[in-house]
């Protein structure tokens, strides 16, 4: 396990390496003066270009270049937002949570929906039920995302006015900032309308989950749908029929956990298009995530903001892998299977 | 009264290029306290009859017979709880490829307490009960030759060797007491002395329990110490069926006696250095099969009437499937 962990944190080290290093590439592919973008000043007489030159190491080769950015990074100095002039991992501090929050809700809901019919589907394999299910996941999966969100925006939000359309709350609520997770932060308040707040956050927050979610809910569907099936029909299900298990005693002490096991891993996955799903939605309804937050940096071309932003996003995805990584071989009980030999 | 009944029982199963017999009229019965055989080269459909009778095939395939009956209830009209029922209490079934029937997830100890019906255990608090319970598994999986019982419970099944496996799936499909066990080629790849340990105990447990077998196997010269009688398939058909003895000393079937004669142990008469025979050519797949008798491409005393597949022949208590037997004089 030692051994695993060293290896983890290994490639942990290496990925967040690479990251940095297409990060600071960037600097140079931006289009316009490298100095210029990272600064934001453009007259090349003054002392204070004379401090940025230096403090970027621009009077040095490239490689001191990197070395510096590293050390700024690692100092939590990624730089000024040359749009709003604020410290960007302040800014990242206030719109990361955000994004999190909602691709968090919207993975919860899309296992909630996903998973249930996968079993419903892959138990009744190849009858009319499951094929119902599997066209209407195809379907749902070939609807692009932002679409989805603008059709659901139409129907419930100007059809029939049941939703809010855009934003995260009702500009009449002013929620203190605490861990950026809103519907925390509400409860943590001590505002005098708690309760309507959080319906208004609630309300506010269904329609973009709900699209996020209902694309990932088909991927989830079908990846739950093979394994139930695959499970279904192997030797061993049908050997605890054969010593005399009724049909949901075996589901549940065999079909289930050899059901889930294997596809653990790939619904983990999902998350990272689900994030990349969930900035997209963001633009849509104005939701003030990253995702918002980059796209309005690149309209300005802001680019210490786009820099940071892209690698604020690299670490979350990367952290998490490896986190899920690591949980999903403590609870799996074969993690040992190529470790030992048999006796 | 038979206690296994199974008459022209015909199992269609789906494959890629549609719907084929993959059984096709086969007859198979049991007395209570016999050994009887099932032999036929490998893909015959040995364990295609198996999965048939304990019910453990794909729900679509689709299964007619004219009778498959157990201790005269039939098996077919039967509710699935029932059948549940009966296959936990009456009979066993010894799955071939162990180490395939057994959940991967779960230690072989679980696995071998779900066979013990609750009816063989004393009323008493659940812990009392599970004490119990391990004792009885204990016993058997010593009877069976393991004697780590300990190790061997809280292994899981991909970290014992194969043969151990076996081992704990005849240890589980002892340990509810059956009055049938459907043995699917329980000593495939195992070493000599494991192989006579277990043999042995089959045919202790046949004597002095009346323990009723269907034993499969490729091994010949074991089924003819053990078994009473035989039934040889060949292709998804029974194509000869009878006493031991008799079919032994005079097959009537071609298929049977290619059979015997490529098991040179079981030849009395084998000159020595005399050329092993066996028939030419392999068992058709599934979506090649012959129209007729199955055999005719590959056998020798085929003729023209052989493209009509032949009827089951009573002789004596022996019955054959063939248009022109051997050994016809001692009629
Ligand atoms: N699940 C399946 N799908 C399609 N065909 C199958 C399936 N299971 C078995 N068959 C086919 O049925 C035929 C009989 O197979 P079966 O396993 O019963 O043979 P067998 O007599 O047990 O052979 P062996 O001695 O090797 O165990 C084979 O041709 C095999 O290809
Ligand atoms: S029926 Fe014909 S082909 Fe079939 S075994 Fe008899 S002789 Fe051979
Ligand atoms: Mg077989």
């Amino acid at each position: 396990m030692i051994a695993y962990l060293l290896r983890r944190l290994n490639l942990f080290v290496v990925t967040i390496f690479v990251v940095t290093l297409a990060t600071f590439a960037l600097n140079y592919l931006f289009p316009g003066d490298t100095l210029e973008n990272l600064s934001g000043i453009s007259s090349h007489q003054t002392a204070e270009y004379n401090q940025i030159v230096q403090y970027h190491g621009f009077d040095h080769n490239i490689v001191y270049q990197y070395g510096m950015y590293l050390q700024h990074l690692w100092k939590g100095d990624w730089g000024i937002s040359s749009s709003s002039g604020n410290d960007i991992v302040e800014e990242i501090k206030l719109v990361l949570p955000a994004t999190l929050e909602l691709s968090v809700y919207a993975m919860v809901l899309s296992l909630f929906i996903g998973i249930p019919f996968g079993f419903w589907a892959g138990l009744r394999h190849r009858r009319p039920i499951d094929l119902g299910i599997l066209s209407a996941s195809v379907l749902g999966y070939s609807i692009p995302v932002f679409w989805l969100a603008l059709l659901l925006i139409l129907f419930f939000a100007l059809q029939l006015g049941w939703l809010p359309m855009s934003g995260r709350i009702s500009l009449l609520y002013d929620i203190p900032h605490y861990s950026g997770f809103i519907l925390i932060d509400i409860l943590k308040s001590d505002i005098p309308n708690k309760q309507d707040a959080l319906s208004n956050a609630i309300r506010h927050m269904i329609l973009p989950t709900l699209s996020i979610a209902l694309v990932t809910a088909t991927i989830v569907i079908r990846i739950t749908r093979r394994s139930v099936a695959d499970v279904m029909q192997s030797d061993y299900i049908r050997a605890a029929l054969a010593r005399g298990l009724t049909r949901p005693q075996v589901f549940w002490r065999h079909g289930l956990r050899n059901t889930l096991l294997p596809i653990l891993p790939q619904l983990v996955l999902q998350f990272t298009t689900l994030l990349t799903n969930a900035m997209i939605v963001e633009v849509i309804f104005s939701w003030p995530g990253i995702g918002n937050w980059l796209m309005q940096a690149v309209y300005v071309q802001d680019f210490p903001a786009i820099r940071g932003g892209v690698l604020a996003v690299s670490i979350v995805v990367i952290i998490f892998t490896l986190l899920m990584d690591i949980v999903l071989r403590v609870i799996n009980p074969l993690k040992n299977r190529d470790i030992h030999g048999t006796i | 009264m038979f206690l296994l009944d199974v008459k022209n029982l015909t199992l269609e199963i789906e494959t890629t290029n549609g719907w084929v017999k993959a059984l096709d009229k086969v007859n198979i019965s049991l007395k209570r306290g016999e050994i009887s055989a099932l032999v036929g080269e490998s893909g015959s459909g040995k364990s295609l009859i198996v999965r048939t009778i304990v019910g453990a095939l794909p729900e679509r395939w689709k299964i007619t017979a004219d009778r498959m009956t157990w201790k005269g209830q039939d098996l077919l009209s039967m509710s699935e709880k029932a059948r549940r029922k009966l296959t936990r209490d009456e009979m066993s079934v010894f799955f071939q490829n162990a180490p395939d029937a057994f959940d991967p997830t779960a230690t072989l100890g679980e696995q071998l307490r779900e066979s013990v019906p609750d009816k063989m255990l004393d009323k008493g608090f659940f812990w009392q009960r599970k004490q119990q319970r391990d004792a009885l598994i204990i016993k058997y999986l010593h009877k069976v030759g393991i004697k780590n019982h300990r190790q061997c419970m809280q292994a899981y099944p991909h970290q014992v060797a194969d043969d151990v496996c076996q081992k704990v799936m005849l240890a589980s499909a002892l340990v509810s007491k059956p009055e049938l066990l459907i043995a699917d080629d329980p000593t495939m790849g195992m070493e000599i002395t494991n192989k006579v340990q277990i043999l042995r105990l089959l045919t202790r447990l046949n004597q002095t329990q009346n323990l009723s077998i269907l034993f499969i196997s490729h091994d010949l010269l074991a089924i003819g110490n053990m078994a009473t009688d035989m039934t040889v398939l060949y292709c998804g058909q029974t194509v000869e069926s009878g006493k031991m003895a008799q079919l032994r000393n005079k097959p009537l079937h071609p298929y049977t006696q290619a059979l015997l004669n490529s098991a040179p142990s079981f030849r009395k008469d084998l000159p020595p250095k005399a050329p092993l025979s066996s028939l030419s050519g392999t068992i058709p797949t599934l979506q090649h099969l012959p129209i007729g008798c199955r055999l005719g491409p590959r056998c020798p005393r085929a003729q023209k009437e052989c493209v009509k597949t032949p009827s089951p022949k009573k002789l004596q208590n022996r019955s054959y499937s063939c248009h022109f037997p051997l050994n016809r004089s001692i009629e």
